[in-house]
């Protein structure tokens, strides 16, 4: 059994993947500025990230029986960055999914 | 000034961010219902991931090093996280669309 945060780490990106290849079909995942738009934000978290869960002042911590314990680079949770990827990617899809159906209103 | 660490990096972020709407050309705040639109479930899904979560001890904040305002168990700097971040990857969406 993983840790509780571990689990949900994992789970929530493939849940949001799930959702747009099963549901939502934005085309999302075919454009290359979505990776390179994930690429960035990934990149960003590592210094926000790192000073929030900084070692030996925290801003965030992090119980040891909720996650794999490890952490990288620096002091993050491993865990954040699954956290992090399915918030920009929900963003990304939702957002896209609004520009569509806009699309259809204005030009359908 | 320990009390800012956190609200303070999410002002950095939306900082240096903002070039991206005002010179780029990326327009996300100028479409403010679609991004009201995109945000509401993003927030409302991650919130309660949170509150869960802190509810659960999975972790918690340096009472020092927020604000000390708190909504459902979550420091307010937390849900301005789930606006700030969002918005962020949003503006480097759009300003990569803009690019091409």
């Amino acid at each position: 059994m993983p840790a509780e945060y571990t689990a949900a780490a994992i789970a929530a990106p493939v849940a949001v993947v799930a959702m747009e290849l099963l549901a939502l079909r934005t085309g999302l995942f075919r454009e290359a500025r979505y990776w390179i738009t994930v690429a960035i934000a990934l990149a960003f978290q590592i210094p926000v990230d790192g000073w929030l869960t900084r070692a030996g002042r925290p801003i965030v911590q992090y119980s040891g029986d909720a996650v794999s314990g490890i952490r990288f680079p620096w002091n993050i949770p491993i865990e954040d960055f699954g956290f992090g990827f399915a918030l920009v990617t929900l963003t990304l899809l939702l957002w896209r999914r609004q520009t569509q159906r806009a699309k259809v209103r204005d030009h359908g | 000034m320990d009390r800012w660490q956190y609200i303070g990096v999410l002002a950095a972020c939306v900082a240096i961010t903002l070039p991206l709407e005002a010179v780029v050309g990326a327009r996300v705040y100028r479409q403010p219902a679609r991004l009201a639109a995109t945000l509401l479930p993003v927030v409302v899904i991650f919130a309660v991931w949170d509150i869960v979560a802190a509810r659960r001890a999975h972790w918690w904040w340096s009472p020092e090093q927020v604000t000390g305002v708190w909504l459902l168990g979550l420091p307010i700097e937390e849900w301005l996280f789930f606006l700030v971040v969002p918005a962020c990857a949003l503006l480097t969406y759009e300003a990569l669309g803009r690019a091409r």
